[in-house]
């Protein structure tokens, strides 16, 4: 990173944790935080899509995964939604574990059609199991965070705001410093040449599982903190409109890079939010979601899709340091 | 007892023959284009919903209304592949701008589709009225008709790609465009075809299916998913594994839901997906694919 780098993040920074003093309403703090939680799918995904150009379509059900562990943790079994938000990051890294099995050992395609696959399957065991889930309807009253008598929900999501922050700062700072480590390194190496990281030692299925198991903790922990915050656990985080608005974020904000997805989040989340508000939008908006998505495809040649070709591997002139695309 | 077999085996044909036409057109797709089309559980859904506009509303009739969710379907899978997948060919990330944009496309179809007709339920009536008996397990004679008409559909679909002269340039289309090219093939028409037939079996599969279930913006989901696990288990490589596999799944699909009901299928059908996976990562008949 250079200074000017060091310099505009301090910025963003500051600005972010400036947000709750000089916006006041619940309503916008509250699109912050969809916002943040959205921020952390997205750069997570770009982990396994992005970095290890694993074709990975099931990451939703990730955070699906964690919207429902801390859901269950908090409301069915009762123990402090402190715990349940963590607990969910857990069961989304095991969750990715069981996909990895196969994953790791398919290619192109297939690894698409396994991982979406799974993502539809969790909802239709989430339908199915209604006596635990709740069903199509979900769960709500949901235990919310409270510190001794201070009640998280009391103070126009003021203390929300920067838990949310907080778990994006968190994500955030792990995925830079696994990406700038060795094994982000490998991580691209097998992207980008899958047959010459192995002959230089590196197992191609063990990074790609580590890959999926690190991409999916955040995403858990984000979903465990959705379901807590929002107090609800509903079927739709498995649907094809989360998923696609996730995706968009990740193309626009740039596939190969951690910082992008984020930024990108925040002003999709804001955009969609503000649809959502508009009579007569609440369907269309998935339609507005999609349009934008196969435009940014087809008009943003230099960006995104240079960004997806370098997805395709056997590329045997390229560098294994690459720029950081952040 | 024994009727209880034959009413499971007779459900699993019905499933595996939906599952068929399913998977044999995302086949189809994939061995020209190379393109895993999405959108093609939502173009099941238009079929069904054109289907019933022109049935019900429209009163003309079911005959007349099928054709048109056929022809319904076949045009807006053409102008998906001209809009969404045409500008992507030659690129080397296709496979997986195809998969993003075909996903697009798909959600502007269901939530177009709940703009326009709304989330109430719909049904279709049956081609065929009343039940028939096959050695005492009892099927209504729609479900009878779709699991008679769904192989004849497949053979002439096959015979159609060995025999005829347009389906073998599908073929060499597929194996190599450059060189289908240079012998005079019209490569875009060719996509195209393929493209609209594979949208046209799709429509043809949810005008069927609108007389068992209940017309929803989401109808073509579920039938999506459970071709995806049949392309998975037998490779997208050819319309005969495709077919094999649909017909495996489906009956194994309904001896699950007979021993252990309806709501553990969906995950031990996927459980054994990830063991099959496991030990054979090219699909349960040892294609490779991709």
């Amino acid at each position: 990173m250079t200074r000017s780098r060091i310099a505009l993040a301090l910025i963003a920074v500051v600005a972010l944790l400036a947000v709750p003093w000089v916006v006041t309403d619940a309503y916008t703090r509250h699109l912050f935080i969809i916002a943040f939680i959205y921020a952390m799918i997205a750069s997570n995904w770009d982990l396994s899509l992005g970095y290890s150009g694993l074709f990975n379509f099931g990451h939703l059900a990730f955070f699906g995964v964690g919207v429902y562990t801390a859901a269950i943790l908090a409301r069915t079994v009762g123990i402090s939604p402190w715990l349940a938000i963590p607990a969910g990051g857990v069961t989304a890294a095991l969750a990715a574990l069981i996909i990895a099995a196969p994953v790791a050992r398919l290619q192109g395609i297939y690894v698409v059609l396994v991982t979406f696959a799974f993502g539809q399957l969790c909802l239709q065991l989430v339908l199915s199991q209604s006596q635990i889930t709740g069903g199509a309807e979900g769960m709500v009253r949901i235990p919310y965070l409270q510190i001794g008598d201070y009640r998280f929900i009391r103070d126009y999501n003021l203390s929300y705001y920067y838990v949310a922050l907080g778990l994006l700062g968190l994500s955030t700072a792990f995925l830079l410093t696994l990406v700038h480590s060795p094994f982000g390194k490998s991580l691209r190496a097998v992207r980008d040449n899958p047959d010459y990281a192995a002959s230089r030692g590196i197992s191609v299925a063990r990074q790609r599982t580590l890959a999926l198991m690190l991409s999916a903790i955040f995403t858990g922990v984000a979903g465990g903190f959705y379901a807590i915050y929002l107090r609800v656990a509903s079927p739709d985080v498995f649907g094809f409109a989360t998923l696609s608005l996730a995706l968009s974020m990740v193309l626009i904000g740039g596939v190969g890079s951690i910082l992008g997805p984020i930024f990108a989040a925040i002003a999709l989340t804001f955009i969609n939010e503000t649809m959502a508000g508009i009579r007569g939008m609440e369907d269309a908006r998935f339609i507005v979601v999609a349009v934008a998505m196969i435009l940014v495809l087809r008009l943003l040649p230099g960006g995104t899709k240079d960004m997806l070709d370098r997805l395709m591997p056997k590329h045997r002139t390229r560098k294994l340091e690459t720029k950081e695309g952040g | 007892m024994t009727e209880t077999l034959i009413a499971t085996i007779v459900s699993g044909l019905l499933l595996g023959a939906l599952y068929a036409l399913m998977a044999s057109g995302l086949s189809l797709v994939w061995t020209t284009l190379g393109v895993f089309n999405f959108a093609h559980g939502a173009l099941m859904m238009l079929g069904a919903f054109v289907a019933w506009t022109v049935c019900e509303p429209m009163g003309l009739g079911l005959i007349p209304g099928i054709v048109a969710g056929v022809a319904a379907s076949a045009l807006a899978g053409i102008v998906i592949e001209y809009l969404v997948v045409r500008p992507f060919y030659g690129n080397r990330a296709m496979l997986l701008i195809t998969v993003m944009t075909t996903l697009a496309a798909m959600i502007i179809l269901e939530s177009g589709a709940q703009i326009i007709w709304g989330a109430r339920l719909k049904q279709l009536p049956p081609l065929l009225e009343g039940n028939v008996s096959i050695f005492g397990a009892v099927v209504s004679r729609h479900e009878a008709l779709i699991i008679v008409i769904a192989p004849l559909v497949l053979l002439a679909l096959w015979r159609f790609t060995v025999s005829t002269r347009v389906g073998r340039s599908l073929r060499a289309v597929g194996l190599n465009q450059d060189a289908a090219a240079l012998i005079g093939i019209n490569v875009p028409r060719a996509f195209s075809l393929a493209f609209g037939l594979s949208a046209g079996l799709a429509g043809l599969t949810g005008a069927l299916l609108g007389s068992i279930r209940f017309i929803t913006p989401s109808l073509g989901s579920e039938p999506l998913l459970k071709a995806m696990i049949v392309v998975i288990f037998g490779g997208l490589g050819s319309l005969g594994a495709s077919a094999g596999a649909a017909f495996v799944i489906g009956m194994v699909e309904a001896f699950l839901v007979f021993s252990l009901g309806l709501y553990w299928t969906p995950s031990v059908l996927f459980v054994l997906l990830i063991v099959v996976l496991v030990f054979r990562p090219n699909g349960l008949f040892g294609r490779a694919g991709a």
